[in-house]
């Protein structure tokens, strides 16, 4: 898969329009001056060549360089990345937090207030497009009230703590650093919103339905018969069943909250690969925005690995050898 | 206690701890220092002098490495800086310069004539960068240390713009560079980040892609204007225009650059914001296509831009810009306003139409301009209605700016109208006068593919010439005859506008800056 991925994102790359040496060297760069970047980063060279020279780079974790900056592209995503996992983790965790307990609620209080509060938030998700979220949230949330930054991980004049994990927030606990755990809080609040919002009404509205339509089973009833409480029920009973298809929304969403940081960490100016990326794209830099493709393909198959896992945990018959 | 209650402790109490933690409103302190927040929608990738340059780069390179003179003001002086005196051989081929004394890289080194070889040796071998300006003209054996303080340009051939480029050849100091030198690099992975200058500031943080912090240097060589100058400037990334505007509303930025003009007119009307208001010498125009397809056609051309309303350029940006009245822009040296400029006529237009293959119209011509400018969107809508009116009709393509490149760098691929917005780098009218030579087709401002053969001869002619007497008669007839073949719709020099706290004081506009930047060495904050 991985090396499909490679495949396609080397091919578009190639055939886009845009010759990146002439952008890299600059508008006003003279021929000579673009042959001389050409072939300095091997685009000179026959593509099937570049191709299994990017390969050979691959394999050895090295992703190439950046022709806007100069940078090895491996040791930029390793700077932006750590940002967009504390990024995306929050959000998950968020919306995994909210969501599922909004999902059962709506399916235990069907076709009341709650369920219908619920539905028109679910619907929300969907429609609400995570750059105007965003906006409206810097707007209302930062400017207006000015409850919270506008956006970056921290305030201008704070350095970020000596890095351990290169995760601010768990650098800032691990070194001691409070006020600075509670200033990169407070930036994270609002992009961790709007990132978790689409992901929230996600996970609550698969999570409903596998709900109802759980609560309508023989052992359910069985179990009401029996005089269980309706909480041990719902939570212990009906929710386990229900988890199986929630945790193939999840796993697909980590991937969709990948792609959608690029959105989101736009509108934040939160330094992430997300970021990167948009400013690779916009000056037709595709070794960084390759370098960034892979990474979330490799993340997207880790994070549906761990969510097969969970299945088995979820459920013993799935891993059971040929358990039905 | 119920969970609900709780969880609404919890909310109140989360809540409390943010709005205390809020961030105060006014520019940031460091110590005693004032440091300025500037809030810039572009990165910098790299500080290399020798490697690239565009506003946000140049900025920062402006204030950690000094050249040998400077642009200052408007309209633009090319003033002494390292450099304190020059001479200059009667057939424009021999520089010589002679170096101040005092000046200090940062680390306390002295910035010798040696320095200044090695530097300008370094941007011709990388050949990347600023390297094009002089690459034609110098080569690295021409240039030879006199003395310490002493350093002689032997030009190829003459080339009487040689000065008006030195402001952007900054003076490294060798021995940082070759310390920290990683194969045959010359530095240039350390110099990405790192600056090895003697200009006013130096770096203090360089969090790339969120940040860059400089602190000024106590005891600069040159002085500081003022005594409220800026002990520090904080360039801070904000990529969307709406938290430009937030962040300067809020006093979380103490200057912005890029908004529109609808928000710069409203941040301007909030207490205690201004906005610096100056023509710039970015010109826009619309690039025609001289080599293929009916804007071959000079009558058609000028039929084109006889239709078009340039009032509208005006009303786009809300009145605050000019329209120009020469290709060249204003500011620059032998600028002359154009008899009979081309300005909206439709029976002429219908007159010169009639002369073109096309006399009624009845065609498609593509405009192609940036995605996502809203500007060139507008005046797109603008060509629309105009050359409806010879029965034309317009096809308006946004392009990424990379494909827009693209498509101009090749005369088979170049639209028959493109969107262009070109800002030259010097005051010398060589600057502009060259990019209607042969030598500029396939950049992105000479998708026109212009040929005129005897204006070619006249741009080659007038850069060897070292008097301005002799030069400028010569610059007068360039103009004249590029307006006359109309390869672009000659359109208007928007003002340079930025943001700003009233308390930033010192604010120098030079227009031969480019869009957006900003000379922070003149900066001051009054405000206690």
């Amino acid at each position: 898969m991985l090396f499909g991925l490679l495949c396609i994102t080397f091919a578009i790359a190639r055939v886009v329009p845009g010759d990146p040496a002439r952008l890299a060297a600059g508008p006003d760069a003279n021929e000579d001056m673009v042959e001389t970047l050409r072939a300095k980063y091997g685009l000179d060279q026959p593509v099937p060549v570049q191709f299994v020279r990017y390969l050979r780079g691959v394999l050895v974790g090295d992703l190439g360089q950046s022709l806007r900056s100069r940078n090895a592209v491996a040791d930029d995503l390793l700077r932006y990345f750590p940002n967009t996992f504390e990024l995306v983790t929050l959000s998950l965790l968020l919306a995994v937090a909210l969501g599922i307990p909004l999902g059962m609620l709506s399916a235990v209080y069907k076709d009341t207030w709650v369920d219908h509060t619920a539905r028109i938030v679910s619907v929300s998700g969907v429609a609400l497009p995570a750059f105007w979220l965003g906006l409206m949230l810097q707007l209302v949330i930062a400017l207006h009230l000015g409850l919270l930054p506008l956006g970056g991980r921290l305030p201008l004049t704070a350095s970020p703590p000596e890095p351990i994990t290169h995760l601010l927030l768990v650098d800032a606990l691990l070194r001691g650093q409070g006020d600075t755990f509670v200033a990169a809080l407070r930036h994270a609040v609002l992009p961790v919103v709007t990132l978790c919002f689409p992901a929230l009404t996600s996970i609550m509205r698969v999570n409903r339905a596998e709900m109802i339509e759980t609560l309508k089973q023989d052992y359910i009833q069985s179990a009401r018969a029996q005089g269980f409480s309706g909480l041990r029920i719902v939570t212990r009973y009906a929710l386990r069943n229900a988890m199986i298809p929630t945790l193939t929304m999840i796993g697909l969403r980590y991937g969709w909250m990948l792609g959608g940081t690029v959105l989101v960490e736009t509108v934040f100016d939160w330094p992430g690969i997300g970021l990167y990326a948009v400013n690779a794209a916009v000056s037709s830099d595709f070794q960084p925005i390759m370098g960034v493709t892979l990474l979330i393909g490799v993340n997207f198959m880790l994070a549906n690995l761990l969510v097969d896992f969970a299945y088995g945990w979820l459920d013993p018959r799935i891993r059971r050898p040929g358990g039905a | 206690m119920t969970i609900t209650r709780l969880g609404g402790r919890l909310l109140v109490t989360t809540l409390a701890v943010l709005v205390a933690t809020a961030p105060a409103v006014a520019f940031e302190r460091a110590g005693d220092r004032k440091i300025l927040v500037f809030a810039g929608r572009q990165e910098v990738p790299t500080i290399d002098p020798s490697v690239k340059y565009d506003w946000s780069i140049r900025m920062m390179q402006q204030a950690l490495y000094d050249g040998l003179v400077k642009y200052v003001g408007n309209p633009p002086e090319i003033v002494p800086w390292l450099a304190e005196r020059w001479e200059v051989s009667p057939d424009a081929r021999t520089w010589t310069f002679h170096l101040v004394k005092n000046a200090r890289f940062h680390n306390g080194d002295p910035v010798t004539a040696e320095a200044v070889r090695f530097s300008f040796a370094r941007t011709l071998k990388l050949n990347q960068g600023p390297a094009w300006m002089l690459s034609a003209f110098l080569k690295e054996d021409g240039i030879k240390v006199l003395g310490d303080s002493t350093i002689q340009f032997t030009l190829t051939r003459p080339y009487a713009p040689f000065l008006s480029f030195l402001p952007w050849w900054y003076v490294m100091n060798p021995k940082q560079v070759l310390a920290n030198q990683q194969g045959d690099d010359l530095g240039q992975k350390w110099l990405t980040s790192n600056a090895a200058g003697s200009g006013p500031f130096r770096i203090k943080r360089w969090q790339q892609g969120v940040l860059y912090e400089i602190e000024a240097v106590d005891g600069y060589w040159k002085g500081w204007p003022s005594k409220d100058h800026v002990g520090g400037v904080i360039l801070k990334l904000v990529r969307e225009a709406a938290a430009q505007r937030a962040a300067l509303l809020r006093g979380e930025a103490d200057i912005v650059e890029g908004l529109s003009a609808d928000d710069f007119d409203q941040v301007a009307k909030t207490p205690g914001i201004v906005v610096p208001n100056f023509p710039g010498m970015t010109t826009f125009g619309i690039k025609m296509n001289t080599q293929k397809g009916p804007t071959k056609d000079v009558n058609f051309r000028k039929a084109i831009a006889y239709a078009f309303d340039y009032g509208a350029l005006v009303k786009i940006y809300n009145g605050n810009a000019v329209l120009q009245t020469s290709p060249f822009p204003n500011a620059t040296r032998g600028h002359v306003a154009v008899p009979d400029f081309y300005r909206q006529d439709l029976a002429k237009a219908k007159e010169l139409l009639a002369r073109s293959a096309h006399p009624t119209g009845g065609i498609e011509l593509e405009y192609v301009y940036v995605q996502g400018l809203e500007e060139e969107r507008k005046m797109g809508l603008v060509l629309i209605d105009n050359l409806a009116k010879l029965g034309l009709k317009v096809k308006m393509v946004p392009l990424t700016w990379p494909n827009m490149v693209a498509r101009g760098a090749k005369v088979e691929t170049a639209p028959d109208m493109m969107a262009v917005f070109t800002t030259p780098v010097s005051t010398d009218p060589d600057a502009v006068a060259y990019q209607y030579h042969r030598d500029s087709w396939g950049k992105y401002y000479g998708s026109h593919f212009y040929a005129n053969e005897e204006v070619w001869a006249l741009i080659e002619r007038a850069r060897t010439l070292a008097r301005w007497e002799d030069r400028a008669p010569l610059y007068l007839e360039i103009q004249r005859r590029i307006a006359a073949d109309a390869p672009e719709i000659f359109g208007m020099l928007a003002n340079r506008r930025w943001g700003m706290r009233d308390h930033v004081k010192g604010f120098v506009f030079s227009p031969v800056r480019f869009t957006g930047e900003v000379d922070l060495y003149s900066l001051a904050i009054t405000a206690k």
